[in-house]
């Protein structure tokens, strides 16, 4: 698949779903994304972090909107006033903007999750333009030095441990910090070094992956940006309802427009193959 | 400047930009085709001789430097290090420190990209390096996967894609087993034969002493022709061989009973019965990711095992990790010693250890600054401090000269006479001869201890 029409897939999803408070058309666009998350992720990769941190999103917005906002007919609790911030009624109509606000970020998130779960790192950098070439490259190489980064920070705290090292201790929060932050540094500059040695920077530079449009690479590009677009211009001029709930909570409109743009992001899913 | 070599340098000296004394100081040096290898104590200045004749050093490094050089028909000190390595490829001592692309095809192709080769081209450069080196299988597979003998072979492989005319290795076989010892060593004889300068700094002469090679030293910043006054063959192994000793206890250390274990959530070893007496040295051998610093983490309590038991006996236990820097962090080797047994100062003790271990010059430096050998007994003499219950060293050898090699051994007897059990994790096959009181053989999900070795 293309990288840049992948890009301009997930530029399209985003869009969406921000573009719109209507919980429906952010649930279609979160199985969209789910759906190529699904279909296309790389082997190695797996979604269960990424579940687990975007159902912790989505509760903590709505638990903070459900506390903090006091607006809507419908009370189901009433929180002593004498409590700061959180004193007054907790409304259903809180909740449920709550929800629709974490179903929001889960969207964009997933809609986003694709560029560094089913491309590879280099190939987004690949797929830079021209100009950007070279910074791509760096800032790839220096994305490649986390996972290293993550390990050594794990057996620095290994050889710590074993010398009598206490992580309950703050003041011994240095020495574990200091040779992890040490060691980093130490591993930026030996990469620097073979990137030097292996010829980075002599010039004008070229790509191992050449970046290919296919048909379906194109149908992605067209498709994608087209039904964001559409989406965005039908939702200004009112053909595609907004939703609202205060201070009646109401069911959230659904216009047969509106699920066809979002149905349209599932694009990837029917024309890519992994 | 001589003419008709490969590579050569004359009145050159060169100096760190920190430093107070010449750390290369060489009347003339010519390399031609064929293999060269450099020996010489830590810190004698190896590294920074291999790195001349790809311009790291001046140009990465800073300093000051006086004379010439010349590599491929190229002024050294007048052409950067990006522009030489289209024609001098550069094999770093750790492998794992010089991947830039996180899959083995691609990181292969780094080179070829940094020289605009068009892509089909750099296709069929990749796939012909992949097939020299013996990774051709791995194309696809994530750099972070690779053992250290595969990563070995991919550094190999993304230098040799380039068709150097000069191929410069540092250290290349500290870190593997004796198979890919072997298969590296293989690719050397046959690129030095085709025609290549190969130039490999090495303390591992057992196997590449045999190809016939010339042989340089690096004695005090000087280069002189034949071998270190103290590099030593393979064979002569003998020289530092006490053999097994009488076990003067029969108290256990440690006891693994039905141990399933391995890291990431999946058992690499299974049924493994083992123990060890107080006053014991065990070994641990093995090929590159068979399970041996698995098993070491088991002992020390680091990896929980998935099933069975382990005990220890109450006490220290000191852990050496295969890279010393985890452990390094203090300002001096003095402090890092003293900070393992929370002393203010270095006791009697440390100062003991300190100096066995050859470290007393050192003591006062950063450790961050020394050579891998010497920041290899730093963290030796780290993780020792104390008279440790149980010591766990995971390749303590590597990087080490022969000098070091000793000091180690004499401390290792004395912790041993002292009531410590030692494991050692190593390919080095002299320590083991030198040391292990028992050998353990690891690899293919299991444990199994071997023969004991006669004496001499």
């Amino acid at each position: 698949m293309n990288p840049r029409a992948l890009a301009a897939w997930s530029l399209s999803g985003i869009t969406i779903a921000l573009a719109t408070g209507n919980p429906v058309y952010r649930v279609l666009v979160l199985l969209a994304a789910l759906n190529v998350l699904v279909a296309l992720r790389r082997p190695d990769v797996s979604l269960r972090g990424l579940g687990i941190a975007l159902l912790l999103a989505g509760l903590i917005a709505t638990a903070i909107t459900t506390l903090a906002s006091h607006t809507g007919d419908h009370a189901f609790l009433v929180v002593p006033q004498a409590i700061p911030v959180l004193g007054g009624p907790l409304t259903l109509e809180a909740a449920f903007f709550g929800a629709s606000t974490g179903l929001g970020i889960a969207a964009a998130v997933l809609a986003a999750a694709p560029l560094s779960l089913v491309l590879m790192p280099n190939s987004l950098v690949d797929a830079l333009p021209g100009a950007l070439a070279r910074t791509g490259a760096a800032i790839g190489t220096a994305l490649n030095l986390i996972p290293g980064i993550a390990r050594s920070a794990s057996e620095i705290r290994d050889a710590q441990r074993m010398r009598g090292w206490r992580s309950r201790r703050v003041r011994e929060w240095p020495d574990l910090a200091v040779p992890v932050v040490l060691t980093a540094l130490e591993s930026s500059i030996t990469l620097a070094e073979a990137m030097e040695a292996r010829g980075y920077g002599s010039g004008p530079r070229t790509h191992y992956g050449e970046i290919v449009w296919r048909r379906a690479d194109i149908a992605v590009c067209v498709v994608a940006p087209a039904a964001a677009v559409a989406f965005v211009v039908l939702r200004l001029a009112g053909v595609i309802a907004d939703w609202y709930p205060f201070p009646d909570l109401s069911v959230p409109p659904i216009d047969v427009f509106g699920v066809m743009c979002c149905l349209a992001l599932a694009i990837p899913a029917l024309v890519w193959r992994r | 400047m001589i003419s008709g070599s490969v590579a050569s340098l004359e009145r050159f000296t060169y100096r760190y930009p920190a430093g107070t004394n010449d750390a290369l100081d060489i009347a003339e040096l010519r390399i031609d085709d064929g293999l060269t290898l450099v020996t010489g104590t830590s810190g004698s200045g190896k590294s920074s001789l291999l790195r001349v004749f790809n311009g790291l050093v001046p140009h990465f490094h800073g300093g000051t430097v006086g004379g010439s050089a010349e590599v491929c028909g190229q002024d050294v000190i007048n052409t950067a290090t990006r522009v030489l390595a289209a024609k001098v490829g550069f094999v770093f001592q750790d492998p794992e420190l010089q991947s830039v692309y996180p899959t083995v095809e691609r990181d292969v192709a780094f080179g070829l990209e940094n020289i605009a080769m068009q892509p089909q081209a750099m296709k069929q450069r990749v796939s012909e390096a992949l097939e020299r080196t013996g990774i051709a299988h791995l194309r696809e597979r994530a750099v972070a996967t690779l053992s250290g003998g595969e990563r070995q072979r991919l550094a190999l492989a993304g230098v040799l894609a380039m068709h150097p005319r000069m191929l410069v290795l540092d250290e290349p076989l500290s870190q593997l087993d004796e198979d890919g010892a072997r298969s590296v060593v293989s690719i050397l004889a046959v690129l030095a034969g085709a025609g290549t300068a190969v130039v490999v700094a090495e303390h591992r002469l057992d196997q590449l002493g045999s190809l016939g090679a010339r042989m340089l030293a690096v004695e005090d910043a000087r280069v002189v022709e034949g071998t270190a006054k103290r590099a030593r063959r393979g064979d002569d192994a003998q020289a530092l061989r006490v053999g097994p000793h009488a076990i003067a206890t029969n108290v256990a250390a440690w006891e693994l009973r039905n141990v399933a274990t391995g890291p990431d959530r999946t058992p690499i070893l299974e049924g493994i019965n083992l123990s060890a007496r107080a006053g014991e040295v065990v070994a641990l051998i093995g090929p590159n990711g068979g399970g041996k610093t698995t098993l070491l983490r088991t002992i020390a309590g680091l990896l929980l095992p998935y099933s069975g038991a382990v005990d220890r006996a109450s006490g220290r236990v000191a852990f050496l990790p295969q890279n010393p820097m985890a452990l390094l962090h203090r300002a001096t080797v003095a402090a890092e010693v003293a900070w393992t047994v929370r002393g203010d100062r270095p006791s009697a003790d440390t100062a003991m250890l300190i100096d066995e271990l050859g470290l007393t010059n050192l003591a006062a430096r950063d450790p961050r600054d020394l050579s891998t050998g010497e920041r290899q007994r730093a963290a030796i003499a780290a993780v020792l401090a104390g008279a440790p219950r149980i010591a766990l060293l995971d390749e303590p050898t590597r990087g080490m000269d022969d000098d070091a090699r000793d000091a180690l051994c004499r401390a290792i007897r004395r912790l041993r006479a002292d009531g410590s059990s030692i494991v050692i994790a190593t390919h080095d096959k002299n320590l083991v001869a030198a040391l292990a009181d028992r050998t353990i053989a690891v690899g293919a999900g299991s444990a199994r201890e071997l023969a004991p070795v006669a004496v001499a």
